[in-house]
C-alpha cells in the first residue's frame, strides 16, 4: 500500500519567486506480521514553476496582489486546486524577508496556497532548506563528509553544514548577486547595499549609486566579498569584513575547527510567541542551545566539500552560458567568476548540486515534511495544529517526581499577557518503559500541563522514543475522553523549534509534520 | 564440596585413569594439595556476555568501509561482520551464539512461574498435554482444553464477554514473563478508553495458538486474543506475539487469525504493542472480520 502526498515549496526570494509542486511517497516498511511503519520512501518534482522577479510596492514592500496573481496562475497551469495540497511550505528569504510586509505575506500565503502550508522564515532554516534542495546532505551522508552548501541568492549566501547527512550548522552572510544593480541601458549603478557601502567608503572605492559601472572597478569589491565566503567555510580568517558581513551568525567554531578564535554569536529563535503565528525570529536574541553542544566536540573533520545553489550558482557551474556580464542588470555573474577562481575551487572539493536556482524551492516543497511514528494517539484535535512553539524537558527533567515540577515552571516562560499559550511539549522518552513508567509520564505530564488544561487548550506531547501510542492512550484514561489529544513520536525536537502538525494520512497512521528548527545539534 | 566429595571424585578420575592399586596416596596427595591451596577469588566480574548488543557489534579487523558498515548493521540485529578466525568464528561471538542458544532451550523448556501468573492476577489452566515432553511431541493436545480447565472457565470467566484475553506459554515461557507486565495492561487501558467489554483473562499452560477456537465458544467471545510465547530464536527468546480473531470457532481456517508479531524490548515494546493491539481490536468489532478478511 501506498499513499501519496502532494506537497507545494513556495520561495519568495531577494531577487526571485518560484513554486514547485511534489508528491511524497508513503509505504509501511515493516512486514505484514508486525506493527506498522510507516515512511516517506520517495519523492518526486511534479511540477516546476516559471522563476519570476519578486514583485515589489517599493523597496520596502511586497506586491502581496502581484504575488497572489503569481500563485494562482501556476496552480492553474499545473492544474492542481488549492484542496489537493496536503502538505507543503512557503518560505520568505533573504532581503525580502526583511521588507515591512513580510510576515503579512508569507501568513496570508500560507493560507491561501493550501490548508497545511506552512509559513517559514528566518535564514537558519532557508539554510537548511536550501542544503537539502541541492542535496548536499545526501552527498554528506554518501561520502561521509562535511559539506557545506552555500546558497547564493540575490541579497544573501545562507551556509548549511551537513556531517555524515546530519545537519550540524548553519550560517548566514550577507552576500548576494542583487547588493549592486546597474541599469544595462545608461550602464549606471542604481543601487547598492548598505553594507557594501560601508565596505566602499572603508576601502576608498570609487563605485557610487548614480555613478558609472565597470567590471574593473567592481572587482576589489567583489574580492572582499568573496574572501568572506571563504572565511565563513574556514578557509582564512583575515577577511576583516566578515564580521560586518554576517547575517545573524556564521558557522560556529566547532563545524570550522577549533582555532577559530571567537565562539560563533548563538543564533536566534523567536520563542514565546503564543498567537497563531509564525514570528520571523529576530537576530541577536540570546540563545539557550549552543552551550549544551560545545563540549569540544572534536569528531568533526574540518569542511573538505562545498556545494553552491541559489541563482549565482547557475551561474557558476555553467558560466559558458552567461557571455555578458550585465545580462541580470546586477552584479551576480561577476560575483560567480570571482568565486570560480576563488580558494573555494582550488581546496575544497565542489560538489554538483542537484538544484541551483531551485534548491531553496525544491527543499520547501520535498523536504520539510516529515511523518511521525506510525503508532501514535490522537483525539478530538482539529488539524491542521500549525506554529506550536515547543517546551522542551531536559533529560534529567523526565526523571519520576521532576517532570511534573519542571514542566508547570517553564509552561510559564511561554505565557502570553498572563495566560496559558497553546504549546507542544517535547520529550525523548524511553526505548523500553514499563507500563508504570508509561503512567508515572502520563500522571506527571498532566499535573505539569494543568494551567493549559483549565484554559481548554490541546494536550500535545512529542516523544522522540517509540511510545506515544501507550501513552497517549494512558493520557485519555486519566484525563478522560472529552479534551483533545495529540500525542505523537519518531520526532525529536529542540527548544526553540515550532512544529505544525497537519491531518492524518496513511489511513490515519500517522501525522505529517513540519518541524522549523532553527538550533542543530546532535 | 567438602573434602569427602573432592576425594570421591579424584579416586573415580585416577581409577579411570587406570591407576594401579598404590592409588591411595596420590589420592591423600591430591586432596591435600587441594584442599591446602587457599581459595583464591578475585573481586573482578567476568562481562555478560549476553549483554552485548550485536547491533552494535563489529568485529571486523582493518575494516575497508568499517563506519558505514557499523552504521547499516544498525538497522537490524543480524550476527554479520563479526570477524573472524582462520576460517571459524572468533571466541566472543562463538560463545554468545551458544548463549543465545541456551537462552532459546530454556525458554521452550521451562515452565512459567506460577507465582508470576498469579501476581498479573491471572488463573491457571492446562490444556490436554501432561508435561512439556507430550507438548512438544503431540500438537494436537496443546489446542484442547482439559476437561477440568473447561470446567474451570466454565466457572471463572464471564459468559459472553465482548473480547477474552488469555495468555498462553506457548515455545517461551520466557516471552510471558518479560513481557504481560506491561502488554496485558496495556490493552486492558486501551479497550477500557474505548468502552470494550472485557472478560475474565487466565493463563493457558501448555497451550498452542489454536486452543482459542474452543476458548473463543466456551466464553462465547465475540473477538478472541492470545498472547502466546513465539517460538525462540537467536536474536530473542522473550518474543511474544499476540493472535487475535473474531468469533473463532473450532476448524476455522488459519487465515482468520490476525497477529501482531515480535512483541519484546527490542522489537515493539510491550507497553506500545498493546496500545495498538486495543485499536486492533476496536477495529475488528467495528468491521466484524479478522485475518485475511480484514483490511488494517
Amino acid at each position: 500500500m501506498r499513499e501519496e502526498l502532494l506537497s507545494v515549496g513556495i520561495d519568495l526570494g531577494t531577487s526571485t519567486t518560484q513554486l514547485v509542486f511534489s508528491r511524497l511517497f508513503i509505504e509501511n516498511m515493516a512486514g505484514s506480521y508486525s506493527v506498522p511503519r510507516m515512511e516517506i520512501t520517495g519523492k518526486e518534482i511534479q511540477y516546476k514553476s516559471h522563476i519570476y522577479f519578486t514583485p515589489l510596492m517599493d523597496q520596502n514592500t511586497i506586491d502581496f496582489p502581484k504575488i497572489r496573481q503569481i500563485v494562482e496562475r501556476e496552480y492553474e497551469r499545473a492544474g492542481v486546486k488549492k484542496e489537493e495540497i496536503d502538505t507543503g511550505a512557503v518560505i520568505i528569504t533573504g532581503e525580502t524577508a526583511r521588507k515591512e510586509n513580510a510576515r503579512e505575506v508569507v501568513n496570508a500565503l500560507s493560507g491561501f496556497a493550501g490548508d497545511f502550508v506552512v509559513a517559514t522564515a528566518g535564514p537558519d532554516l532557508e539554510s537548511v532548506i536550501a542544503g537539502k534542495g541541492a542535496g548536499t546532505d545526501v552527498y554528506s551522508r554518501e561520502n561521509r563528509r562535511m559539506a557545506v552548501n552555500i546558497d547564493i541568492g540575490g541579497g544573501t549566501s545562507n551556509l548549511a553544514a551537513f556531517w555524515q547527512g546530519d545537519t550540524v550548522d548553519t550560517g548566514c552572510l550577507d552576500v548576494g548577486g542583487r547588493l549592486i544593480r546597474v541599469d544595462r541601458d545608461t550602464g549606471k549603478v542604481t543601487y547598492i547595499a548598505p553594507k557594501l557601502l560601508r565596505i566602499i567608503e572603508g576601502e576608498g572605492f570609487s563605485i557610487r549609486l548614480g555613478g558609472p559601472f565597470s567590471v574593473e572597478g567592481v572587482r576589489p569589491l567583489l574580492r572582499i566579498l568573496v574572501r568572506a565566503l571563504e572565511q565563513s567555510v574556514g578557509l582564512r580568517r583575515d577577511c576583516k569584513y566578515y564580521e560586518l558581513l554576517i547575517t545573524n551568525h556564521g558557522l560556529s567554531p566547532q563545524v570550522l575547527g577549533s582555532r577559530a578564535d571567537k565562539p560563533a554569536p548563538s543564533c536566534a529563535t523567536g520563542a514565546g510567541g503564543g498567537e497563531e503565528r509564525w514570528e520571523p525570529p529576530a537576530s541577536g536574541t540570546p540563545s539557550h542551545t549552543k552551550a549544551e553542544w560545545g563540549n569540544g566536540e572534536e569528531r568533526w573533520e574540518p569542511v573538505s566539500c562545498v556545494s553552491f545553489s541559489g541563482g549565482v550558482a547557475a551561474v557558476l557551474y555553467h558560466p559558458e552560458d552567461y557571455p555578458d556580464p550585465l545580462q541580470f542588470g546586477d552584479m551576480g555573474i561577476l560575483l560567480a567568476r570571482e568565486i570560480r577562481s576563488s580558494r573555494l575551487f582550488r581546496e575544497l572539493r565542489v560538489i554538483e548540486s542537484a538544484e541551483t536556482i531551485r534548491a531553496t524551492v525544491v527543499g520547501a516543497g520535498s523536504h520539510t515534511t516529515e511523518i511521525s511514528g506510525s503508532t501514535i494517539t490522537y483525539a478530538n484535535a482539529e488539524f491542521p495544529l500549525k506554529n506550536l512553539p515547543v517546551l522542551k524537558l531536559a533529560r534529567e527533567e523526565e526523571q519520576p517526581g521532576r517532570l511534573a515540577g519542571a514542566l508547570e515552571r517553564k509552561l510559564r516562560w511561554f505565557w502570553t499577557e498572563g495566560q496559558p499559550v497553546r504549546l507542544a511539549v517535547a520529550l525523548e522518552g524511553e526505548a523500553n518503559p514499563t507500563f508504570v513508567r508509561v503512567q508515572e509520564y502520563a500522571k506527571e505530564l498532566l499535573t505539569g500541563l494543568a494551567p493549559n488544561l483549565r484554559a481548554g487548550l490541546p494536550t500535545l506531547v512529542v516523544v522522540a522514543q517509540d511510545m506515544a501510542k501507550a501513552l497517549g492512550q494512558t493520557l485519555l484514561s486519566m484525563a478522560g475522553s472529552g479534551g483533545a489529544l495529540v500525542c505523537l513520536d519518531g520526532i525529536r525536537l529542540s527548544e526553540g523549534d515550532y512544529i505544525d502538525i497537519g491531518r492524518p494520512a496513511a489511513g490515519g497512521s500517522v501525522l505529517p509534520v513540519v518541524v522549523k528548527t532553527l538550533v542543530f545539534q546532535k | 564440596m567438602d573434602e569427602k566429595d573432592l576425594r570421591t571424585i579424584i579416586e573415580q578420575v585416577l581409577s579411570e585413569m587406570n591407576v594401579s592399586g598404590s592409588a591411595a596416596p596420590a589420592v591423600e596427595a591430591a586432596c591435600a594439595k587441594a584442599c591446602e591451596a587457599p581459595a583464591n577469588i578475585e573481586d573482578g566480574c567476568i562481562p555478560d556476555i549476553t549483554e552485548v548488543d550485536i547491533r552494535k557489534q563489529y568485529l571486523v579487523e582493518n575494516p575497508e568501509h568499517g563506519e558505514e558498515y557499523a552504521e547499516l548493521k544498525m538497522n537490524a540485529p543480524c550476527r554479520l561482520g563479526i570477524g573472524k578466525a582462520g576460517a571459524r568464528y572468533k571466541t566472543l561471538p562463538q560463545l554468545e551464539f551458544r548463549a543465545a542458544h541456551s537462552a532459546a532451550q530454556d525458554a521452550v523448556f521451562n515452565d512459567v512461574d506460577e507465582e508470576f501468573v498469579k501476581s498479573q492476577g491471572l488463573f491457571i489452566v492446562q490444556t490436554q498435554c501432561d508435561s512439556k515432553d507430550t507438548y512438544l511431541t503431540r500438537p494436537d493436545l496443546g489446542r484442547k482444553l482439559s476437561p477440568e480447565a473447561v470446567a474451570t472457565i466454565k466457572e471463572k470467566c464471564k459468559k459472553n464477554p465482548t473480547v477474552q484475553i488469555y495468555v498462553a506459554d506457548g515455545l517461551s515461557s520466557a516471552s510471558v514473563a518479560a513481557n504481560i507486565p506491561d502488554l496485558l495492561p496495556a490493552i486492558m487501558q486501551g479497550l477500557q478508553n474505548y468502552k470494550i467489554d472485557v472478560g475474565t483473562p487466565f493463563f493457558v499452560k501448555f497451550g498452542r495458538v489454536a486452543v482459542m477456537d474452543e476458548i473463543s465458544e466456551l466464553t462465547g467471545a465475540e473477538v478472541t486474543c492470545t498472547l502466546i510465547g513465539e517460538r525462540p530464536g537467536l536474536i530473542t527468546a522473550e518474543s511474544m506475539s499476540a493472535y487475535i480473531a473474531y468469533k473463532a470457532t473450532v476448524g476455522m481456517p488459519e487465515a482468520r487469525r490476525t497477529v501482531v508479531s515480535n512483541i519484546h524490548r527490542n522489537g515493539t515494546i510491550p507497553a506500545e504493542a498493546g496500545a495498538h493491539i486495543a485499536d486492533i481490536i476496536k477495529i475488528m468489532l467495528e468491521k466484524k472480520a479478522s485475518g485475511t478478511d480484514l483490511k488494517l
